[in-house]
């Protein structure tokens, strides 16, 4: 496996995310494939550019069975008017539009195509909590995990238990993350949860898989969202502040987490950090906010350990103080995160990437941070079996 | 005259036999002394290919749990029921659940349990008598 920065330095072109857009998370009266091809649209016009200028189409729409429609690629692409532009579906469980993102970079970054775009959206609104917690479950080791009991909260629950354990985190601490990320999305009108939750509330919350109650979990949301990515070179004029991707770097790790050496964080996201910080050539300290991968609470303690934001067992004490608020020191979530602005599985990874094109545009109303030179998005893949990490520059 | 490489010969099919018709609990490990039930043709810690079938004792502690009120489809009927994550005592860990882990406080980090034969599906667990030993 090659460990360089960039595979091959040289040849890689300065790329922009041109345009962004998302649909408001929760539960959409439409199927995936209209609500893909709205926001794909939105975000086309976003860029300045047309339909015609589109090279080729990631899309992510993981649970597409549900719907009985898979191939969204083409279907969309014939919604947008360019039925000739190749397509293709990219899965990578919960981080499938980052992965996305990933790909669309490898194209232009690599001179293949001048503009791309990326497509996440998801429904499971219309299926039963049973069955969607099967499909989530899913994503999870089926003979290995699933068949032995676990479901996707179950999962991350254990992870929870050992880190309680080992750092003594405490449920103020995870309640924390639930109230400042539900503060957030109070203030973002495209996020599922648009009330605030008191510290009381989620500690009354009834227990779904211990140490979880039911506000350290992020909702099934339908939700869709788009971007485009272009090459610098290409790009004449462009109506927003567009994103400099400065890093795009994956990673994957022992799938199971039980085969891992610890429970107690996600190697993934250590990995493909130090990856992207590589190829960004910046320090931690220059990063001025961050969109991580909450789909539990505990998962943010965990994003910003194991990236390195802070040492393991650390990040529990920022929560606390105020540090990760829009305005505090290190803002995280600022989007009101997966746990609150939603998680439509497919459309994650690119939603946080439109929160940091509408904060670069300084368009996040009431949730704006202060400093908009540098932001970072962290997307997981089910137990970190994938993890993207991307890094995003000011012009 | 015998090949010093033995590939492990269990599929999902044997593991699933293993543990719902046999009793058994079918696993491999790896020369680096990497221990699992989790199927893989090549060791995921240090790329070893002559992995060793072996049986598992089902016999630890568990190292990280959860019980879960709200369950996935095939249990539907067993909540609540702990998760749990198994350290064997020969190295190496494994999952199950136990039945019998239904409410706060019956299973703790640090906990002995084996593994039961329950004639349902998956790897379950059971807490072992006697006082639970610390960490
Ligand atoms: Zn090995």
């Amino acid at each position: 496996m090659r460990t360089h920065p960039w595979a091959t330095e040289a040849s890689v072109r300065e790329t922009w995310v041109v345009g962004a857009a998302t649909n408001r998370f929760g539960k959409m009266p439409e199927t995936a494939r209209e609500a893909a091809s709205r926001v794909a649209l939105e975000a086309i016009d976003a860029s300045g550019l047309s339909p015609s200028d589109i090279d080729y189409t990631f899309v992510a729409n993981c649970f597409g069975i549900a719907e009985h429609q898979a191939h969204l690629g083409p279907l969309i692409n014939t919604a947008l008017g360019i039925p000739d532009v190749p397509s293709c579906g990219v899965e990578s469980a919960c981080s499938s539009s980052s992965a996305g993102l990933h790909e669309a970079f490898v194209h232009v970054a690599g001179g293949f195509s001048d503009a791309v775009l990326v497509v996440g959206a998801e429904k499971l609104s219309h299926l039963d909590t049973l069955s969607a917690t099967s499909y989530f479950a899913i994503g999870a080791d089926y003979p290995f995990e699933t068949r032995n009991g676990a479901t996707f909260p179950g999962l991350y629950a254990t992870l929870a238990s050992a880190h309680k354990k080992r750092f003594g985190t405490t449920s103020e601490a995870t309640g924390a993350v639930a109230v400042k990320n539900h503060w957030n999305a109070a203030r973002n009108p495209h996020a599922h949860f648009q009330k605030e939750l008191g510290l009381a509330t989620y500690l009354a919350s009834p227990v779904i898989a211990s140490p979880f109650r039911l506000f350290d979990c992020c909702p099934f949301s339908d939700g869709a969202s788009a971007l485009v990515i272009a090459a610098r070179e290409t790009v004449r004029s462009t109506p927003n502040e567009p994103l400099i991707v400065r890093a795009s770097a994956r990673s994957g790790s022992i799938a199971d987490m039980h085969d891992r050496p610890s429970l107690t964080g996600l190697p993934a996201s250590r990995l493909a950090a130090d990856k992207a910080f590589r190829q960004a050539k910046i320090e931690r300290s220059q990063v001025d906010f961050l969109e991580v991968h909450d789909c539990f609470t505990i998962a943010e303690l965990f994003a910003l350990e194991d990236m390195g934001f802070f040492p393991a067992g650390d990040a529990a004490a920022a929560e606390l103080d105020g540090s990760t608020a829009h305005d505090g020191k290190l803002p995280v979530n600022p989007s009101g995160g997966l746990k609150a602005k939603g998680h439509p599985v497919s459309a994650t990874g690119a939603a946080q990437v439109v929160e940091v094109f509408e904060q670069f545009n300084h368009r996040a109303g009431g949730r704006q941070v202060p400093r908009v030179e540098t932001a970072l998005t962290h997307n997981v893949g089910a137990t970190g079996g994938s993890c993207s990490v991307h890094i995003f520059g000011h012009r | 005259m015998s090949d010093p490489v033995t590939t492990v010969p269990h599929s999902i099919a044997d593991y699933y036999q293993g543990i719902e018709q046999e009793n058994r609990l079918r696993g491999y490990r790896s020369a680096c002394g990497f221990v699992t039930a989790t199927w893989g043709l090549v060791c995921p810690q240090c790329g070893r290919r002559d992995l060793a079938e072996v049986d598992l004792s089902g016999r630890g502690k568990v190292v990280g749990f959860t019980i879960q009120n709200v369950p996935s489809d095939r249990f539907v009927n067993d909540a609540p029921y702990a998760y749990v994550v198994v350290e064997l005592d020969e190295g190496g860990r494994v999952t199950g659940w136990m039945p019998s882990a239904r409410a706060e406080g019956s299973v703790s980090i640090g906990d002995r349990v084996r593994r039961v034969a329950t004639g349902r599906p998956g790897v379950a667990f059971e807490r072992e008598l006697g006082p639970p030993t610390s960490g």
